[in-house]
């Protein structure tokens, strides 16, 4: 709860941007110089900021292949990740980092990396699937308020405010304690207490674009609210959608290993990162090891959605402002 | 009258990524105390950046004083230490910025505000600081001042702010008081009292005032001597009457027929300049002025106009400023 | 103010009705899985008359909305109803756990803006040096590592190998007993590494903003030195919405932590919800969520209130800010 509350808030941070620009030019110069810096100095700093996108778009592509083709080479090389032989358990369990286990292996003998790979599938499968169900929900409530205002607009406002009363692993937990622990339904759950966020930004985008003239001109031209939502509304709304959506599947992957952690998620034997990690705290004292890897995985993999977060958000100008 | 400020080759340069930004370069006047100079141009002309070396307020970096010197009483303020220039800041020279809706911190009494000066250069206790802030408010035209005193900069109207800026300002007696656009953010009727207020502190107390402007209607009504700036560089000073009546540069032809006029029966046309300010790091070769310029000939592309003396303390940087046949509508331009 | 607190208030209450009515329509029969009852006494086999007892005495045969009333006035009286499980009075469990909480998230929140706010301050004010570019790369780790696995790496070094290396080693479990600070420092960390580097961000970016502001030049053509218009005028107005940030995690924390309380079996409200919840004991749950939903909204009061104070132009319901 209150140690995973704000990776599902909007990045605070403001980036002041022109501001840096007007300390660097002196504080006269806003208009006459303009010109040469959009063509020049936009295009040196977006290079370097994508710099950091760049590499956390790779790691996530790195990670989706090896997910996506773990069937053909994790099996040969590495061993199983699920089914034990146990006949062989004693001797292979809790075996250090070497080369034929470069992570090591578990307490029933199974290789971590093998593990630590098909954790992946769960992941990427989550994080996507549940920020898609956030964004659905979110985008019809968000369009629904902003369009129609009025009573629609504070009853899911007020309904925004208690999904945003309850604390949030909290609720999380109890979903799946009425659901079932499963993978889907931690998506399921997860992708559901996303909504409030997105419907809020989404509302608010809509609300701007809203007061935009070319809007009542639309509207004075006769055309119908839907079409004018899909296609003034829509379009405009939508860069801020992107760069929260990216960064919501960081949070979500985050909120999966938390559930799985707590044995509310993906159960054994199938692994999954959260789980690992449960499965690793009993071996703490004897293999330190065991723990490293998931947590790692976690760690770079939702740090490389952040950067592509930051990364969408600068090179599509989103102000993050709640 | 004696010579308090004098400001010889200013250069203030602003290291960017594209290269040095000449925000200032050159810029040479005097101020007598109880003297009031204008300093008019367009927006990055250089105007504010001046204004602001004089208070060193310029950030370092990404600026820095390339050349020249500043002087205050004989000594250099370029020269002086921080805390140096920190006791003459607020002082004995003081500033009113452009905009009073942003100029006072939000979260702070005004009074408060206005007595943190006082506290800071004058030793006053908080209490007499609260006092004299009353004063002032007073002094400046605030109705009830002792209890709008206590209220916070949000619950004044724009004018009573720039009022309180100037109790800010003239609460230690300065010896110049700078005014950067004091008027621009106001109402048109509430602009003529600020500027009267400023006439009448300005005489009470022999204050010299800087006045740093776009528009050249408030220099005619209130100052004695006019530098316009264009590019960083002042392209012509004199008094006002030299600079009104018989300007020399084409610059300064090109303000004053984009003014509207009362008391000359023209076509009633305004002609604007046309064009836009030069960026002041790539700044035309020449005379910085040429591409706008209607009777720019080939010495202006080739050669940087020097400021020439036309006599009585006028001075114009153009090549034609002395030339007998060179005057405002004439199509003498070189490259017609 | 008055008007402004009471407004705040107002809006408090429907969302306060909108969560326990949630709540009560999760605890309604058929809506869970298995039956309270059967719950409450495991596989042991009861008679047809024990059943209706146990069911009268947690007035499950009243009506839904005649359960709700009764237990909306129950809770004005302080009462929560018993645990099925532990035969306890709910209100008691809570009264007993809550003060380990409460000790965990004021550890947290000292944490917090002690380092969050410093560090934060320094970055602005040192912008683009080493120090900045360190702190804006560890921030943007800190929240992307799971805050639980975080816990576990400092008890493994901090615990497990510092008492292997014969160095002074802290303790990995519990809360010591007498409870003693050793145990607090490390869930204590844990559970404000993450918003510490929220904090920092925050407060580094409003410090640039602020340091922007013309009412920040003014301060300086007064004469002030450079760190007094830091202190005196640019840290007021940064502070503002980092203060915001930091009540909402207070609310946050003190709904409990069930990771870092799981992680350092730390006995606090967090772990008792979670526990109750896989046992399905709903008068606990119920109990425990309606606790934290009073704590979070009156920390978002206490918020908004010292905002206002901070911030006089809503204290004076001027012009919006």
């Amino acid at each position: 709860m209150a140690d995973q509350d704000h990776r599902h808030k909007i990045d605070l941070e403001q980036v002041a941007e022109h501001v840096e620009e007007q300390v660097a030019y002196g504080l006269e110069v806003q208009g006459p110089v303009r010109p040469t810096r959009t063509l020049w100095r936009d295009t040196v700093r977006r290079l370097r900021k994508n710099k950091l996108a760049v590499a956390g778009l790779i790691w996530v592509s790195i990670v989706l292949v090896m997910a996506v083709t773990a069937d053909l080479w994790v099996p040969p090389l590495l061993g199983d990740p699920i089914a034990l032989d146990t006949t062989q358990v004693s001797a292979r369990r809790l075996q250090p980092p070497s080369w034929e286990h470069p992570f090591g292996t578990d307490n029933l003998g199974r290789d971590v990396a093998a593990r630590v790979v098909y954790g992946a599938r769960v992941s990427l499968r989550v994080g996507v699937l549940a920020v898609s169900i956030s964004v659905v929900i979110g985008l019809l409530m968000g369009a629904i308020a902003a369009f129609y205002g009025g009573l629609s607009d504070t009853i899911i406002m007020r309904l925004a405010d208690v999904f945003f009363a309850f604390p949030y692993i909290l609720f999380a937990i109890a979903m799946i304690a009425l659901l079932g622990p499963s993978e889907t339904n931690v998506f399921i759950a997860i992708g559901i207490l996303g909504w409030p966020s997105i419907a809020r930004v989404f509302r608010s985008s809509i609300l701007s674009v809203k007061e935009n003239e070319y809007v009542d001109a639309a509207r004075a031209l006769g055309a119908s609210d839907p079409r004018i939502l899909s296609r003034h509304i829509l379009p405009n709304a939508v860069a801020p959608i992107i760069v929260y959506g990216t960064m919501s599947i960081g949070g979500a992957i985050l909120s999966e290993a938390a559930l799985s952690f707590l044995g509310m998620g993906v159960q054994p034997p199938q692994p999954s990162w959260g789980n690992m990690l449960a499965e690793a705290r009993s071996m703490m004292v004897v293999a330190p090891w065991i723990m490293l890897w998931p947590g790692l995985a976690i760690l770079t993999t939702v740090l490389a959605f952040v950067l592509m977060g930051d990364g969408l958000r600068d090179a599509l100008d989103v102000k993050m402002k709640e | 009258m004696s010579t308090l400020l004098e400001v010889n080759g200013l250069q203030t340069y602003f290291d960017t990524i594209d290269g040095v930004l000449k925000a200032v370069d050159g810029v040479t006047f005097s101020l007598d105390r109880g003297a009031t100079l204008g300093i008019v141009g367009e927006s990055g002309s250089g105007k504010s950046v001046t204004a602001l070396s004089i208070m060193r307020l310029i950030p370092m970096p990404p600026g820095r004083f390339a050349g020249g010197d500043i002087r205050y009483e004989d000594r250099s303020i370029l020269e002086m230490s921080a805390a140096e220039v920190r006791s003459l800041r607020g002082n004995n020279i003081a500033m009113i910025f452009q905009d009073p809706m942003t100029s006072l911190n939000p979260v702070y009494r005004v009074g408060k505000q206005i007595g943190e000066s006082l506290r800071l250069h004058k030793g006053m206790s908080r209490k007499s600081a609260d006092v004299r802030a009353a004063e002032l408010l007073d002094v400046v035209g605030i109705p009830n001042a002792s209890q709008r005193a206590k209220d916070y900069p949000h619950q004044f109207s724009g004018g009573m702010r720039q009022r309180a800026m100037i109790a800010m300002a003239v609460a230690c007696d300065p010896d110049i008081l700078i005014a950067d656009e004091p008027t621009t953010a106001l109402d048109v009727t509430i602009q003529a009292q600020i500027l009267d207020l400023m006439i009448e502190l300005q005489q009470e107390k022999d204050t010299a005032i800087i006045m740093i402007t776009h528009d050249l209607g408030i220099v005619a009504d209130m100052v004695d001597n006019v530098m316009v700036m264009y590019a960083g560089r002042p392209v012509e000073e004199g008094t006002v009457d030299q600079v009104f009546y018989d300007p020399k540069h084409p610059y300064t032809w090109g303000l004053l027929d984009s003014l509207p006029r009362y008391d000359v029966d023209d076509k009633g046309r305004l002609i604007p300049i046309e064009g836009q300010p030069p960026s002041l790091i790539a700044v035309p070769s020449g005379c910085a002025f040429h591409p706008r310029c209607p009777y720019a000939r080939d010495v202006c592309r080739a050669e940087e106009p020097k400021l020439s003396n036309l006599g009585d303390g006028h001075v114009a940087a153009c090549h034609f400023a002395g030339s007998s046949g060179f005057v405002r509508g004439s199509t003498a331009g070189g490259a017609a | 103010m008055l008007k402004y607190v009471a407004r705040r208030i107002l809006q408090m209450i429907p969302v306060f009705f909108g969560v326990t009515v949630i709540l009560f329509i999760l605890r309604a029969p058929g809506v869970l899985p298995g039956d309270p009852i059967e719950m409450l006494t495991g596989d042991r086999v009861i008679s047809e008359v024990t059943y209706n007892q146990l069911v009268q005495k947690h007035g499950l045969d009243q009506p839904l909305y005649v359960q709700y009333v009764t237990y909306m006035k129950n809770l004005f009286k302080g009462d929560l109803g018993l645990s099925y499980k532990k035969n306890r009075s709910v209100t008691e469990i809570f009264v007993e756990k809550y003060p380990y909480t409460l000790r965990l998230a004021l550890a947290a929140i000292l944490i917090e803006m002690i380092v969050g706010l410093s560090v934060g301050i320094i970055s602005a004010v040192k912008r683009y040096s080493f120090w900045d570019v360190a702190v804006t790369l560890s921030t943007s780790i800190l929240v992307s590592l799971p805050v639980f696995w975080l816990g576990m790496l400092m008890q493994v070094l901090f615990g497990i190998y510092f008492k292997r290396w014969g160095l002074p080693y802290l303790p990995i479990s519990g809360m010591g007993n007498p409870p003693d600070l050793a145990h607090l420092i490390m869930p204590a960390i844990t559970l404000a590494s993450v918003s510490t580097a929220y904090v920092a961000r925050i407060m580094r970016s409003q410090m640039i903003d602020v340091s922007q502001q013309d009412y920040i030049r003014t301060a300086e053509a007064k004469g002030l030195k450079g760190g007094a218009v830091v202190r005196k005028h640019a840290l007021k107005n940064a502070l503002i919405p980092v203060v915001t940030f930091i009540g909402i995690d207070l609310g946050a924390m003190l709904a409990g932590a069930i990771l870092t309380e799981t992680v350092f079996n730390w006995p606090g409200i967090g772990y008792e919800i979670y526990l109750a919840i896989t046992a399905r004991d709903w008068p606990i749950v119920t109990g425990g969520v309606v606790i934290v939903v009073i704590a979070y909204m009156i920390i978002n009061l206490l918020v908004d209130v010292s905002y206002a104070f901070l911030d006089p132009r809503i204290r004076y319901g001027g012009e919006a800010a």
